[in-house]
């Protein structure tokens, strides 16, 4: 029982790297402000406070349109949401509220209407998409032209919700933006099995009583609440970098949902709070693709580095089992050379040994002679006393395998997966190893 | 570009005057219109392709990347080579279509590195390739072609105005130098900058150079009041002549491969085996929607443009399933858009409908108070015609459509409960327990159905002769068991059981 207050070696480094990121995270502004003696106005803190908070909630819930292949329905919906923000700008005005509002019911429409097409026609969810994004998107910018030769000067900053513009974040929005974030994070919280099941194993759920297709929508819909309360930061075009980027980074990590939602919203706190400053501070810059750019930064650190996953380390690891690969060929040649010549440590001619085998014995030799097995001199390559035991050693472990391969059945052994890489002595009992031994033919014990 | 406008010129001049042409190529709207048409053609046709294969979202992520080409290579000819810089130059072209195959290639790597995948690969690497484009422009372009504003719509209402001249008479190129009567020559301070002085300052020392020196082409020459008789100018919008390229270029595309562009779209596996090299076919198809984006980028912005690539393929496809006429009808139904859209954007929906009136209705039902002039965006609008011709396809379709799938799933419907009341009667005729089970009182209970409804079956079953009703009992007519029984064998068969009756 007391095994399962132990955390795994990888869980735990896992929970490190994320209590490392999030600290650093928390501390960026105050230790920047320390060492390099930057001050930060209050409006920057503003911003950096609310990027942060629409990094996080974006990067909890991108994590479930990563695992449900739904990342181009992200891309839909947060463009689908612009003619909501006009037609809401018309009705109300400039208040953060309505425009959220209008947003989000263009955007769930549209979620609506790619649905419809889905289950009307034949066309695929490519082209479905397609046409939701770009119809609701050409609405949104016919109707902000309109709204654009209204001669008014309340318009100005609608543009924003297309880039996004994080110096517009003002602290009533911060406290808006936290108040939605945090019950959406509630309700996913509420239903995290549910979600959970739904995500990975609909079919599963479905058979065991759960109301999948209920699930979905809210599922769905806690989506679109999360796009929408990011576009006044990333903007219609971007949000969804801002939605999956994160937690295609966190997915390199880790294996578990919980690990991964609450990694993805780190990363998404950071790059949502790192692209608004940024952006804060120049206002030539438009914050949207200021977050992209910080959050692809982590995906790419993310794809090389993450342990086990990382490129750097599957190259890594392809070739070390290339170089091992290698050193073992060659030392069998060798060995094989030197036998059929005389005696086990004859010289092994250089031209020979490198013109056998698939073009690797330079690698191979390189390898042995850098662990002490074979040396080279004026005759060829020698195998060194170590060498030559080594490759004896292996030759018996290969013919033992051999052997079991032709009579593991007429000698009643266990059934294995025949793997001659392995030693024979570690898969098979002493008893079943000293049977095939004495089929050995006798010139092998030389 | 200008020796093909000048053969095309030519070829019009044969028809129509040249100030007929040139009044007809100086309306915004009728170089809009073509404009659109153009890019319509030759998005629809590759749109065609890219949605039979299921890749409708490889044109989005082409046509946003495509922007980071433009800009890159607009950087280069400006910052580092010093031309002008033109978005509809060659250069510029180029670059951006290698942007655009470059986008599918990163793709396709991220994806086949086995860590993300397909639809987050496009996901990631469409946008961040977007936002650096994004942030390029607004950080380092200074340019009235090139800003956020025309990355989202273009500029397609502008089209007319960019133009290259063509002369046909009294062709004078005019060079001004120092000593030509016209040269206007003033003093420029040539130190001032160097070291900082005003050019009143006593240390400053003075240059004359000709402001207006230079070659001067038929129509500038003319316009500078350099000639004394008129030449005989036509004004040639050069985004015509660009979209114009393209859409001849992906339709020969298309007819030179339909055979092979049919095969793969709809069999890759075979394709490959028949030794057609499918994968060399994609990267063509990829080459040339990119060469279109680029060539709508002036015109829609590189996001709508995507709508004249996927929306009217779409559209097609629910209206026919022939390969052929939705190549043909693909290209209408955008061209349709592009010409309905104009007026769209002025105000009018179909040229009959002022929306002005549509506001004002609003604006007296809410009680709100719009501006009930209606001019908006001539891309965005086009794009949203196309999306009503869509919405017409969806639903008069008559095949996929709503309307007659609806009508089609309540006539199966309506036969199967016919059939099964048929069956019954049929089982249950003549057996002890027919007079329970056949009253036509209780007959809907047996199916748990209302009442309502077994009366609605049962009228129209008397109706077709199908059954008599005697005494409260329901019988079959001759027709009515003869449709029973087909109905029985071809329900068997269908199953593969053994039609015994």
């Amino acid at each position: 029982m007391r095994r399962q207050h132990i955390l795994k070696g990888d869980d735990r480094r896992i929970w490190l790297i994320i209590a490392a990121i999030a600290l650093l995270g928390v501390l960026i502004l105050p230790l920047s402000q320390a060492l390099f003696g930057l001050r930060f106005s209050y409006t920057v803190r503003v911003v950096a406070l609310g990027g942060a908070i629409l990094g996080l909630i974006s990067g909890a819930l991108g994590c479930f349109a990563v695992l449900r292949r739904e990342s181009l329905l992200g891309d839909a919906l947060s463009h689908a949401a612009l003619p909501g923000v006009a037609i809401a700008f018309l009705l109300a005005g400039r208040e953060l509220g309505p425009l959220l509002i209008g947003a989000g019911i263009a955007s769930w429409l549209s979620l609506r209407f790619v649905a419809a097409l889905l289950a009307t026609t034949r066309l695929k969810q490519d082209a479905a998409l397609g046409i939701a994004l770009a119809s609701f998107f050409a609405a949104g910018i016919a109707l902000l032209a309109y709204i654009q030769s209204i001669p008014d000067a309340g318009q100005a900053g609608l543009d924003h919700f297309i880039f996004g513009q994080a110096a517009a974040i003002i602290e009533s929005d911060v406290r808006l933006v936290s108040a939605v974030g945090i019950a959406v994070l509630l309700v996913l919280a509420l239903f995290w099995k549910e979600f959970k099941l739904v995500t990975f194993d609909p079919e599963f759920a479905g058979a065991n009583g759960f109301r999948s297709g209920r699930l979905n929508a809210l599922l769905s819909t806690l989506i679109v609440v999360t796009i929408v309360l990011g576009l006044q930061l990333a903007g219609v075009i971007l949000m969804v970098g801002m939605l999956i980027a994160p937690g295609v980074a966190a997915r390199q990590w880790t294996h578990k949902l919980d690990q991964m939602v609450i990694l993805a919203a780190v990363f998404g706190a950071f790059s949502g709070g790192v692209g608004a400053v940024v952006s804060a501070l120049d206002s030539d810059i438009p914050t949207g693709p200021t977050i992209i750019v910080a959050a692809f930064a982590l995906v790419l650190i993310s794809l090389a580095f993450a342990p086990g996953r990382g490129l750097v380390w599957s190259r890594m690891r392809a070739r070390t089992n290339r170089r091992r690969l290698a050193a073992r060929n060659t030392l069998r040649d060798l060995y094989r050379y030197a036998l059929a010549h005389g005696a086990s440590d004859a010289a092994v001619p250089d031209a020979f040994i490198r013109g056998v085998g698939d073009g690797s014995a330079e690698l191979g030799l390189r390898e042995l002679r850098a662990g002490g097995l074979a040396t080279l001199d004026a005759a060829g390559w020698r195998l060194s006393p170590s060498g030559i035991e080594l490759a004896r050693r292996r030759r018996r472990n290969q013919q033992l395998w051999d052997l079991y391969r032709l009579h593991a059945d007429e000698l009643g052994l266990p059934v294995l997966d025949a793997d001659s890489q392995s030693d024979i002595a570690t898969r098979l009992p002493p008893a079943a190893v000293a049977k095939l031994e004495k089929l050995l033919p006798e010139s092998a014990e030389a | 570009m200008m020796p093909l406008e000048r053969f095309l010129i030519d070829f019009l001049l044969n028809f129509v005057a040249r100030e007929e042409l040139n009044a007809f190529l100086r309306s915004p709207q009728n170089t809009a219109i073509l404009v659109g048409c153009l890019i319509a053609i030759s998005g629809a046709l590759l749109g065609a392709f890219l949605l039979l294969r299921g890749l409708a979202l490889t044109s989005d992520a082409i046509s946003h990347t495509v922007l980071l080409g433009i800009v890159v290579a607009f950087l280069l000819m400006t910052e580092v080579f010093g031309v002008e810089g033109d978005t509809s130059s060659p250069w510029l072209v180029l670059g951006a279509s290698l942007a655009g195959v470059g986008t599918v290639m990163l793709t396709e790597m991220l994806y086949r590195s086995g860590l993300v995948r397909q639809d987050a690969a496009l996901g990631l690497a469409f946008p961040l390739l977007f936002a650096i484009a994004v942030i390029l422009v607004s950080r380092f372009v200074d340019d009235a072609h090139l800003d956020e504003d025309a990355v989202l719509v273009g500029e397609i209402g502008l089209a007319w105005a960019n133009t290259n001249s063509h002369c046909f008479e009294n062709c004078e190129s005019v060079t001004v130098t120092e000593k030509h009567p016209a040269a206007r020559m003033t003093r420029q301070c040539s130190n001032c900058r160097a070291l900082g002085i005003s050019p009143r300052d006593s240390r400053a020392e003075f240059i004359e150079v000709c402001a207006n020196c230079g070659v001067y082409r038929p129509a500038q020459a003319w316009n500078a009041g350099l000639l004394e008789r008129e030449p005989a100018l036509v004004f040639f919008p050069k985004s015509i002549s660009v979209t114009l390229v393209i859409a001849l270029f992906t339709l020969a595309f298309v007819l030179l491969f339909y055979k092979e562009l049919k095969l793969a779209a709809f069999d890759a596996a075979l394709a490959k085996t028949l030794g057609y090299r499918p994968g060399l076919l994609n990267y063509a198809l990829m080459i040339l929607v990119s060469l279109a984006a680029v060539g709508a980028f002036d015109a829609v912005g590189s996001i709508l443009v995507i709508a004249f690539f996927i929306i009217p393929p779409a559209a097609a496809y629910l209206l026919t399933d022939r390969l052929a006429l939705l190549l043909l009808l693909s290209p209408l139904i955008g061209a349709a858009g592009a010409y309905f859209g104009y007026d769209l954007a002025r105000g009018q929906l179909f040229g009959v409908l002022p929306i002005a009136e549509g506001i004002a209705l609003i604006n007296r039902l809410f009680g709100l108070d719009l501006i009930e002039t209606w001019d908006s965006s001539i891309s965005a609008s086009m794009v949203l015609m196309i999306f009503i011709f869509f919405t017409l396809a969806w639903v008069f379709s008559p095949r996929y459509g709503l309307i007659s799938t609806l009508v089609r799933r309540s006539n199966s419907r309506r036969l199967f409960a016919e059939q099964v009341v048929l069956a019954h009667i049929r089982n249950h005729q003549g057996t002890a327990q027919a007079a329970t089970e056949l009253r036509v009182e209780t007959l809907h209970a047996h199916f748990r159905w209302t009442p309502r409804k077994m009366a609605r079956v049962l009228a129209r079953l008397r109706a077709l002769g199908a059954i008599r009703i005697i005494a409260g009992q329901a019988q079959l007519t001759e027709r009515g068991e003869n449709r029973a029984r087909h109905f029985r064998r071809t329900m068997l068969e269908a199953n593969n059981m053994p039609a015994v009756d």
